[in-house]
Parts: C-alpha cells; sequence; structure tokens
C-alpha cells in the first residue's frame, strides 16, 4: 500500500540532506521526483532549504541558439524527419528511433522526462513507495479517454503490463523489468489506484514504467494486437487513417479527447498535425532541413552536421544526454581476464581529445563508471583518468606484458563508433598496445544468437547504448551476472551487493554509500570502459519551438508550435 | 524474329526460376534472421526464436521456398514478415517510381548522349572531339554520391532552383512529379552520358571507315543523307545493346540516388528487404528487376536486329 507518511517524511530527509550539504538542489528535485513528490511540494522543499522555491534548480537544455520563446501559435503542421522505422511501431516490441517517436506521438506512459531527465506525471498523477521500496502505488489522472473516447482506467494499465510481461510474449519490457516485475504483480486497487508488486526492492522503479521504458505504453484493455489496423492511445496526436506507409511517412493529427492543457488553461495540442518522412541517410535530412522541407530532425549526428550549427535559419538544442558507446572487454577471453591489462587501456585514453575530436567538446566525459554526478545527480564524483603512460605501462608489467599486446577491436560501422576505434588505436599505440580494427555493419555486428553474435562474444567491442535514465538501469542491463546484455561477461560478486543494496533502500545517505562502493569496484575492475556520455542535439528551424524531451528519441509535441517566420 | 522472340520469352521461366533459388539461398547466408531484425538488438534470443517460430522462419529452406513459390505463381505474392503488409502493392510502389526515374533519365541520357557521340565521331580528333571526350569521361568517373550531394546543395539549398527531394508532396499533379525528377537525373546523366557517348562515337568511327560509305561519299550523295541514312543507323547498333544493358540499372540500382534524394525506389527497398531478412518483399522485388532487366535486352535486341538486316534475317 501508498505509504503518504513515508514520502512525507522522506522529503524532510531530502531537505536535511540538503541543508547538510550532502546534496545539491538539483539533487533533490530529481530524487523527489522518483519518489512521487508533487511539483507544489518539491517547490516548498526547495523553498524549506532556502534561495526560493525552485529557480536555478533545474538545469535547461544547453541550446546553442536557444531562443525566448515567443507566445504560442495556434495551428499549422510540422514537418519532421525520423530514420525508417525497422519493423513498424508496434509498441510493445518498438526499439529503434523511427518507431519510437510514432508511438510517442500518440500513445502515452505512466510517467515522462521533461529535459533534465527528471520524472514528470503523464497518466499517473503521484507515486510512491512503500518503506522498503517493494510496493509501488500509482495513482492515476482521471477524465482520460482514448482517441477513440473509451475512458483510461487502472484496468488499462494492468493490462498493458500484464501483456508486455507475458513470459511467451515478444516485448522489450521483459528484459527491462527483469527480475523486478512480473505478470500478474500490476494490480488495480480501485478504478484510478494501480498497485505494482515488485519481485525485490527497486529504487528506481518509477524510471522502469516511465516514457524511457518505451515498451511499456498504456494501451487499452480491450487492445486486439495489431497496432497500425488500431493505432490506439491517450497521446495528443493520432495517427491519420491511410496515411503511414512503412519507411516512408506517416502523418498525424490532432486527438480529439486529449486531456492536456497548457500553463493558461489552453487545449493542447496547438498544432494541428505532424508530417513525419522517414529518411535514413543523415547528410540528406540535413539537406531537407537546409532547404526548408522539413521543420526539424529529432536527432542531429555531430559528424558531418557542422554546417547545421552554423545556419542561420536553424536552432540546434542540445541536451547532456545519457546514451554511451560502451568499450567493453570481454573478460573470458584472452587477454582480458587480466584486470591490469585493462586498466591499462583506461590509462592510454586522452578523454578530453576524444570529446574534443568526436564532440567538439561537448559531451561529458566517463571514467568508466555510471555513477558520473555530471550526468546523473545525485551520484558520487568518482576519481579521474587522466591519460597516464607511466602508469599504463606499469600495468602492462603488472599484467605480464611488459611488452605490449595486440588486440582486435569490434564495432559497427554506426555514428561514431569508427572514429573512437581510430583514436583509441592511435592512443594505445605510444603504450605498446597495438590495436586491430575491425569495422562491421551493424547487421552482422548485432547478428546471430546470444551465444554467438558478435557485440555480446567477441573479445573487445564498442556498442552504442541509448538514454537510460539512471545508473542503476544500465547495471541491470549489462553488468549483473543475469544481465541479458552482458557484455562483458562480468561477475563480481562485491559489486553485485553493492548493487543490491543500494537499489533495496530509499535513504539517500545509504544509496550515497552504496554507489560509492559499487562505483570504486565499477571503476576499478573496469569491465568496460565509458569514455564519455554523448550529447544529443536536435535540430529545426528558427520559427519551431516548444518539442520538449532529452534529445534523441525523445520528441514530445504537445506544446510545439510554429510562428510564421 | 518471331521465333527469336519466342525462344527468348521462353529462357526467361528458367532463369527466373533459378533466380527465385538463388535469392532464398543467398538470404540464408546474411547474417541474423527476421525475429531479430523485428524485435532489434536488445531482444532476448528466447524471444526471437518464439517469434521466427511464429512467422514460420525456423522451418526448413526448402520447405519455406515451396511455400513462397507455390504462393507466388498463384498470384498470391505473400505478406512481409518485417512489415505485416502485403508486398504486392508496396513493391508495385516502388516499381512505379523506379521506372518513372528510370524512363525520365532515358529520355534525357539518350538523344543527349548519342548527338554528342555521333558529333564527336564525325569530327574525330578535332578539338572538339578531344573536348567532348575528356569532358564526357571526367563527369562518368564522379561517383553519384559525390555529384548528387553537390547539385543538391547547389541547386536545392542555395540557389532553391529545385526541389531538395525527388517526391512532391502527397495530392500534387502528377505532371509535377518530373519536375522533382530532375535534380536526381542529372547525376544520372553524368553517368551515363560518357559511357553511352563513347559507344556512339565508336560506333560512328567505325563506320565512317566502312567502304560502303567511301563509295556513297564518291558517289556524291549529300552529307546529311550519308549520315542520317548510313551512318546513324549502323552505328547505333553497340549504342542500342549498351542502352538496353543500362535499364536493368536504372530501375533497380539507384540506391544512392534515391537514399540522397529520399525517393521510394525498388533499389533502396531491395537493400533494406536484404538487410533485415525479408525474404518475401526481396524475392518479389529482385524478380521484378530481373524481368524488367530481361526484357530490355529483348527490347534492344529486337531494335539491333531492326536495324541490322542480317541479324534480322539470321545471316
Amino acid at each position: 500500500m501508498a505509504d503518504e507518511k513515508f514520502t512525507r517524511e522522506y522529503g524532510y530527509h531530502l531537505v536535511d540532506e540538503v541543508l547538510a550539504g550532502r546534496m545539491t538542489r538539483r539533487q533533490l528535485l530529481v530524487r523527489a521526483s522518483v519518489f512521487g513528490l508533487s511539483a507544489t511540494a518539491i517547490g516548498s522543499l526547495l523553498a524549506a532549504c532556502g534561495g526560493g522555491g525552485g529557480g536555478g534548480t533545474t538545469a535547461s537544455p544547453s541550446a546553442s541558439g536557444s531562443a525566448a520563446m515567443p507566445a504560442p501559435v495556434m495551428g499549422g503542421t510540422l514537418k519532421a524527419q525520423i530514420p525508417p522505422e525497422t519493423a513498424g511501431f508496434d509498441p510493445l516490441t518498438i526499439f529503434d528511433q523511427g518507431g519510437i517517436v510514432l508511438v510517442f506521438q500518440f500513445c502515452e506512459y505512466l510517467l515522462t522526462l521533461d529535459d533534465t531527465n527528471a520524472l514528470k506525471p503523464q497518466l499517473a498523477l503521484e507515486w510512491t513507495p512503500n518503506s522498503d521500496g517493494t510496493v509501488w502505488t500509482f495513482k492515476l489522472r482521471q477524465g482520460v479517454k482514448f482517441n477513440n473516447g473509451q475512458p483510461f482506467e487502472a484496468a488499462d494499465v494492468v493490462a498493458t503490463f500484464d501483456r508486455a510481461l507475458n513470459p511467451k510474449g515478444a516485448s522489450g519490457a521483459l528484459a527491462s523489468l527483469g527480475g523486478i516485475l512480473k505478470q500478474g504483480g500490476t494490480v488495480a486497487t480501485d478504478t484510478y489506484t494501480v498497485t505494482f508488486n515488485l519481485e525485490k526492492p527497486f529504487a528506481d522503479f518509477p524510471y522502469l514504467v516511465c516514457s524511457s521504458a518505451y515498451n511499456t505504453a498504456i494501451l487499452p484493455r480491450n487492445y486486439k494486437g495489431d497496432i497500425v489496423k488500431e493505432p490506439i492511445g491517450t497521446g495528443p496526436f493520432m495517427l491519420k487513417p491511410n496515411s503511414y506507409v512503412p519507411k516512408q511517412r506517416a502523418s498525424f493529427v490532432k486527438n480529439p479527447y486529449y486531456w492536456g492543457k497548457d500553463a493558461q488553461g489552453n487545449q493542447l495540442p496547438y498544432l494541428d498535425g505532424i508530417d513525419f518522412v522517414m529518411i535514413q541517410d543523415e547528410a540528406a535530412a540535413n539537406a531537407q532541413l537546409q532547404a526548408g522541407a522539413i521543420d526539424v530532425e529529432p536527432q542531429t549526428v555531430y559528424q558531418g552536421a557542422q554546417a547545421l550549427f552554423v545556419d542561420p535559419n536553424l536552432r540546434v538544442d542540445s541536451y547532456p544526454g545519457t546514451g554511451i558507446r560502451e568499450v567493453a572487454f570481454n573478460i573470458t577471453k584472452d587477454p582480458w581476464q587480466k584486470k591490469e591489462l585493462r586498466q591499462a587501456v583506461a590509462y592510454c585514453l586522452d578523454r578530453k581529445a576524444i570529446n574534443d575530436t568526436l564532440y567538439n567538446g561537448r559531451a561529458n566525459l566517463g571514467y568508466d563508471t555510471f555513477w558520473e554526478p555530471t550526468v546523473f545527480p545525485g551520484s558520487p564524483t568518482p576519481p579521474e583518468r587522466a591519460q597516464d603512460y607511466n602508469k599504463a605501462k606499469q600495468l602492462l608489467a603488472a599484467g605480464g606484458m611488459p611488452n605490449g599486446f595486440t588486440a582486435t577491436l569490434t564495432t559497427s560501422k554506426y555514428l561514431e563508433n569508427p572514429q573512437l576505434v581510430q583514436l583509441i588505436q592511435q592512443q594505445c599505440k605510444p603504450a605498446g598496445i597495438t590495436v586491430t580494427p575491425d569495422i562491421m555493419s551493424s547487421t552482422a555486428y548485432y547478428a546471430g544468437a546470444n551465444d554467438v553474435t558478435p557485440w555480446l562474444n567477441y573479445p573487445w567491442t564498442i556498442t552504442e547504448w541509448g538514454s537510460r535514465p539512471t545508473p542503476g538501469v544500465y547495471v541491470q542491463a549489462m553488468l549483473l551476472p543475469n544481465s541479458t546484455w552482458n557484455t562483458s561477461h562480468w561477475n563480481n560478486p562485491q559489486f553485485v551487493s553493492a548493487f543490491d543494496s543500494y537499489q533495496g533502500t530509499v535513504d539517500t545517505a545509504a544509496r550515497t554509500k552504496y554507489a560509492t562502493q559499487a562505483s570504486q569496484i565499477q571503476q576499478d575492475d573496469t569491465p568496460i570502459i565509458v569514455p564519455y556520455y554523448i550529447t544529443q542535439f536536435r535540430t529545426q528551424r528558427k520559427n519551431v519551438y516548444g518539442i520538449k524531451g532529452p534529445g534523441s528519441f525523445f520528441f514530445f509535441c504537445d506544446e510545439a508550435f510554429k510562428t510564421a517566420s | 524474329m518471331l521465333r527469336l522472340i519466342g525462344r527468348r520469352l521462353l529462357l526467361m521461366v528458367p532463369t527466373l526460376v533459378l533466380a527465385s533459388m538463388l535469392i532464398f539461398a543467398l538470404a540464408e547466408v546474411l547474417p541474423g534472421d527476421v525475429g531479430r531484425s523485428i524485435l532489434g538488438p536488445y531482444a532476448t534470443q528466447e524471444q526471437v526464436e518464439q517469434l521466427n517460430r511464429e512467422l514460420g522462419a525456423d522451418r526448413p529452406l526448402y520447405e519455406r521456398y515451396l511455400s513462397w513459390a507455390g504462393g507466388f505463381v498463384t498470384g498470391d505474392w505473400g505478406e512481409s514478415l518485417l512489415l505485416k503488409t502485403p508486398v504486392f502493392p508496396v513493391v508495385m510502389r516502388a516499381f512505379g517510381n523506379s521506372l518513372l526515374l528510370a524512363l525520365f533519365a532515358l529520355v534525357i541520357i539518350v538523344p543527349t548522349s548519342i548527338v554528342v557521340g555521333v558529333f564527336a565521331g564525325l569530327r574525330r580528333d578535332s578539338a572538339l572531339d578531344r573536348g567532348i571526350t575528356i569532358s564526357t569521361l571526367s563527369m562518368t568517373v564522379i561517383p553519384e554520391f559525390v555529384s548528387g550531394v553537390v547539385l543538391l546543395y547547389i541547386f536545392a539549398v542555395w540557389l532553391k532552383w529545385l526541389p531538395v527531394s525527388a517526391m512532391p508532396p502527397e495530392g500534387s499533379p502528377f505532371y509535377e512529379r518530373f519536375y522533382y525528377l530532375i535534380l536526381p537525373a542529372i547525376p544520372l546523366m553524368f553517368l551515363e552520358l560518357g559511357y553511352i557517348a563513347r559507344m556512339a562515337r565508336v560506333g560512328t568511327v567505325q563506320v565512317l571507315a566502312m567502304p560502303y560509305i567511301r563509295t556513297a561519299v564518291l558517289k556524291g550523295v549529300p552529307r546529311s543523307r550519308v549520315v542520317f541514312g548510313h551512318v546513324l543507323r549502323n552505328a547505333m547498333v553497340p549504342t542500342v545493346t549498351v542502352i538496353g544493358s543500362q535499364v536493368g540499372w536504372l530501375i533497380g540500382g539507384l540506391v544512392v540516388i534515391e537514399t540522397l534524394f529520399v525517393y521510394p525506389g525498388i533499389g533502396k527497398l531491395m537493400v533494406d528487404a536484404a538487410q533485415y531478412h525479408d525474404v518475401v518483399m526481396l524475392e518479389a522485388s529482385v524478380l521484378l528487376v530481373a524481368v524488367v532487366y530481361m526484357f530490355a535486352n529483348l527490347l534492344a535486341d529486337i531494335v539491333v536486329a531492326l536495324l541490322n538486316p542480317r541479324i534480322r534475317k539470321g545471316g
């Protein structure tokens, strides 16, 4: 059952932490959002911390050309590019940007993320855990209807999660919620209250049912399973009949039943509709944007897009992202069984130079741990790992390879992966580590069963990971012995113990203690290198405003509008 | 002549059957499977195997082939495993787009290159001949992704004279499509001009050296009649053969142009189908392009036979 007393006390606890200097105001904001404290309550907490109610606590996206927002304009159609969806846009199985962006227009989630990755209400208004984080209660928004006029109720949430967690089903939610929530664990307490009974305490549970967990889109209880024939959801837009041509285009129009209103009480969405055109090639999409054929591209890849940054007709918004390029050592393969050799590679890297080359210095540096405070507020600060060839050579000697060694680094020909391989190759050379690049197509890199696919089995790989909202979600996915995508095949009992303790407590001081332990173990053992956390760019014409979400596939248009020029 | 056509048409049947078998077999060799394509890299192996079972993608190759072929010959082109939609309308729409672009490009390329090539042949070794040869060859060696990007930025992004994509907005009149196809057709012209013009030039030079041309000139036949009545007709034989062989590529091989100009043609459809193991889509689109390729070559042979009575009459 919900424990409102606990939530209130937790709020006071957060204030104490800020006043004691153990937590920043931004960290308070993020932690409070996890435990479902309302905006008013958070404002009160911030006021209690002194210095006013919330000003300066939310880091706005560092938009390179961010302009003052004009008054919203009603009407008009936004023309947006997305990459072609690989296999349609079934909310249960979407995994790529094209499919996810389409679903975000007509479906909604219990919670969503703001531009700073903090949770905010969507179909749920309040969410509270019990004292040990094993039972989470969500109070739902009332008066919401699906785009066919059917009312939204708790039974729809239960049906959604039972459908997604069907052990024989194909939903990606099975992996993201695996070991935490199973089919039957979601219960409707009343028409507008849902309780999640978890298999184990999980302090970051709300992040697993927010828009970041894109396979948990809320569908009606009587959904039959074919989203193209029945594109149903509660989102601000709905698919225009017969407008969807796979991998080419899709048009959306206003959902007449949409519940959303802006701060002034105006009905949302402002736009009459959105026309999506699927364009695979980044150069082609950039040309379309510069020529004015499209208004916005949700994700701009920095490499090759420098012209967009100086185009006076465009505005590039940048968002400190949580996505990474994971340089994984398969510790079951030679020579990576030896920790010293993995560490040696880590000390060969000049991360700032890598950031300057690949992101013009706009990415956040990583130090081989997921608890990175510049990306995930509240994380303990890890020791920096500067390039140090003397130390690298000492580690090589300690690892039994004083003269260095040769290793093959495999990645897909996607985004900046090949350039990152080149940089690692150059930076490892002075220490005597000869890196042989092995660049393959994305299809080949991800092909095959889990026990043979290159990305999970080759000795040394680089894999691109999109946004993940918390360190815990990353760890759950790749660093535990039972993680589905444990690229490094890492199994460290001390780390598992520290991580379980971290996820099993809601006490801030205890969480910081366990996070520090887990982070130190991860960095020291170095199963993976995290050289940087990517920055997301979204580019739009200068007359386009109000698109929300922290970049990449987070593309929310309920308050988007276009001015005349 | 009719026998030649009949024999060639009959030959198409075993060719297509063999091609369809090869496509199935080759698709099997490609890394990955359709279940993984649909569910993405982060799905568990159990989920992928389950989906493959549901889609029938785990059945033996011959069984899947026979099942597909049985449907195909009775007019059922099947359903895309990836897109969960009937293949026929998707393939035909893409094919129609590609056909339009290919025909539009050919209408520009063929007369231009023949005129340029014959002109160069008639002025052999002159400055004009050398100028034409060098400039057309230079254009041919520029890959279409280079010329395409440059043209796109000059004419669509900076000057804004031409549209940036090859497809007009939904609901535009049909004739507007040609305006949108001008820019994508130019890189194709660059590629083909040098090739076809050189064939026309070589054909012209060879024919000009023939005794019957010399006889015609010595007899006092006017130069225009020599050129149009004798030279052109005979010089066109190798040129027509080359054009015939290029039609298949112009329809099915324009992946780069289709990608750059956001044109939903059959080339990109085939690449995607191969990449994501959508064998049913791949079969339909490749066989369609193969049929076009064979018909284009047959048509070229018929034209050559019409131009050259010795071929027509089996001499």
